[in-house]
């Protein structure tokens, strides 16, 4: 694609995100139903992003010098930013911890699984049942058996996310081309050189969708986790903003996320762009 | 150290290969083969496809085990691959995710040389084949030709006493065919080390009497030929074109089922 139509592109995708802000702006102009006496259906962002940005300081738990509302404050843009950047690091850090401990436990037992194809016979059902279970029908589980705190959380978004690294991997090692491991072979590397040195990198160009869903996976299993039972995250603040009715703040925090998502998805799709240098462009596409 | 014509370099005794096929009939693919090839020998395996030849092939690079009977290289029956005998392949068997002059070092690397010692051979092979000004390349940024060639450096670089090529050029256009045929010889004939034994498998007469110092020929999992060519190296156009080299070429033709029509002419040729 040459440097001009690259440009344009990113006119024409700009041009789009201003369109739909424009259309629900005009909306919200438009109809005014409210939910409740002052909580319109659809906010514009001139409510958005003051009466509604500032209600978020509700959410602030106190500290650093700025006091919480429910300690009798006054609402401020300072207490709200606080209170945005606080539950926003503890979902983070939900969605980190499940993603590294899933991602490598999913990723260290698919290898091992790969290593016999006994072994990954074996694990062939069990893996099929465990992808077709739907996630969210397991939060209620997750929280009766490792309860609704830190641990529970992180280990349900590692479930979340270890499922899809696990069969992804199985999936991808199964699909490195014989040719390769043949020639490995004869060159002389042993066992462990063969998985090292050829199994790795030759799994890395498929390893990237798998990382990109789990990572979709993580975003929601971190989202469900919050809705029953945190005391902190943006989850949390979508399911007390909804007990109330207020749905401008609700939608605030989802455009947080997909702010959130979004810039999640570019940092992994940055990462396998320096990883993966090397493939042919019908297989990095 | 000379090349002992008297040495056996590989031996393949009574080796036999049967697979059972999804439609659940079994297949002999190899069919009680005994062949003994002396170090320093190029032997070229020619036969119609599916007769064998690649099996053979991949049980002697030790990619395949043999249903029965033994293969047995330099005086020792083997078991799985290994580095004394190297194998090039026919489709591209160049690691994508390593450079060029990685893919070379690849054996050595395996094996635990030291960086620049190995550096140093891998440059001399690419160097040998043509190719030192695209050291640092991806292998995506190179043609199939050019591909065989890191291969080979490869191989030659990893060292091994015997040689395994299936189809390596089949795949090729006429003219880097030819160049390659080329490449191979002068690495083989390389003054200085131990002539590798090489067993080259093709479908090509013509490559096969440019090559080999023998022909064997097989159908149906089956050695049905044993011809030595003793024509001159290094051989060109007009080698191929000796009465003894014809003659040759009207039998193999007969083989791969192509000469039906022409039996009569056949004895006038040889003779």
């Amino acid at each position: 694609m040459t440097a001009i139509s690259d440009k344009r592109g990113w006119m024409v995708s700009l041009a789009v995100f201003a369109a739909l802000a424009g259309v629900w702006e005009i909306l919200s102009w438009v109809y005014t139903v409210e939910a409740q006496p002052g909580e319109p259906m659809v906010a514009g962002w001139g409510t958005l992003f003051t009466r509604t940005f500032l209600s978020l300081s509700d959410y602030w738990q106190g500290g650093m010098g700025v006091p919480a509302v429910a300690d009798g404050a006054a609402r401020s843009y300072l207490a709200a930013l606080l209170s945005v950047i606080s539950h926003s690091l503890a979902t983070i850090v939900r969605l980190a911890s499940g993603l590294v401990l899933g991602g490598v436990l999913g990723f260290a037992l698919g290898l091992a699984v790969s290593w016999s194809p006994w072994s990954r016979r074996l694990v062939q059902l069990p893996t099929q049942f465990l992808r077709a279970l739907p996630l969210l029908a397991m939060v209620p589980l997750f929280q009766l058996w490792f309860g609704t705190y830190f641990f529970g959380q992180v280990l349900f978004v590692a479930y979340g996310v270890g499922v899809i690294v696990f069969a992804g991997v199985v999936n991808a090692v199964r699909n490195v081309p014989q040719i390769f491991i043949d020639n490995a072979r004869a060159l002389g590397a042993s066992r462990l050189q063969l998985y090292r040195t050829v199994v790795l990198p030759a799994i890395l160009p498929a390893m990237r969708s798998v990382v990109l869903l789990s990572l979709g996976a993580g975003w929601g299993a971190v989202l469900a986790a919050e809705y029953l039972g945190a005391q902190s995250g943006l989850g949390y603040i979508i399911v007390y903003a909804q007990q109330f009715g207020l749905l401008d703040r609700m939608f605030l925090i989802a455009i947080l996320f997909i702010l959130y998502t979004s810039a999640s998805y570019w940092v992994i799709q940055r990462l396998f762009a320096r990883l993966l240098v090397w493939p042919p462009s019908s297989q990095s596409a | 150290m000379p090349t002992d014509r008297n040495r056996r370099m590989i031996e393949l005794v009574r080796v036999g290969r049967n697979y059972t096929r999804a439609d659940g009939q079994r297949v002999n693919a190899v069919d009680d083969v005994s062949l003994t090839v002396p170090e320093g020998e190029f032997v070229c395996l020619i036969g119609p496809s599916g007769c064998g030849k690649s099996t053979l092939l991949q049980m002697v690079a030790g990619l395949d085990a043999p249903s029965s009977g033994a293969i047995v290289v330099d005086g020792k029956e083997i078991a799985g691959p290994g580095r004394e005998r190297g194998m090039v392949f026919q489709r591209d068997s160049v690691f994508p995710w390593l450079r060029v002059v990685d893919n070379v070092e690849y054996g050595l690397k395996c094996r635990g040389v030291a960086h620049s010692a190995r550096r140093e051979i891998a440059r001399d092979y690419l160097r040998r084949v043509g190719l030192s000004h695209v050291e640092q390349a991806w292998p995506r940024e190179l043609s199939g030709g050019m591909l065989k060639r890191v291969a080979i450096a490869a191989v030659f670089a990893n060292g091994g006493e015997v040689l395994l090529l299936d189809e390596p050029f089949g795949a090729l256009d006429y003219v880097t065919r030819r160049q390659l045929q080329d490449v191979l010889l002068d690495l083989w004939e390389e003054p200085g080390r131990v002539v590798p034994t090489v067993l080259f498998v093709t479908h090509d007469v013509d490559e096969a009497l440019t090559l080999a110092d023998r022909i064997i020929a097989m159908r149906a999992g089956t050695i049905v030929d044993d011809i030595p060519v003793r024509a001159a190296r290094p051989r060109d156009t007009d080698s191929l074109l000796l009465p003894d080299m014809v003659a040759i070429k009207h039998k193999l033709l007969g083989h791969l089922g192509l000469e039906h029509r022409t039996t009569a002419l056949r004895g006038g040729a040889a003779a």
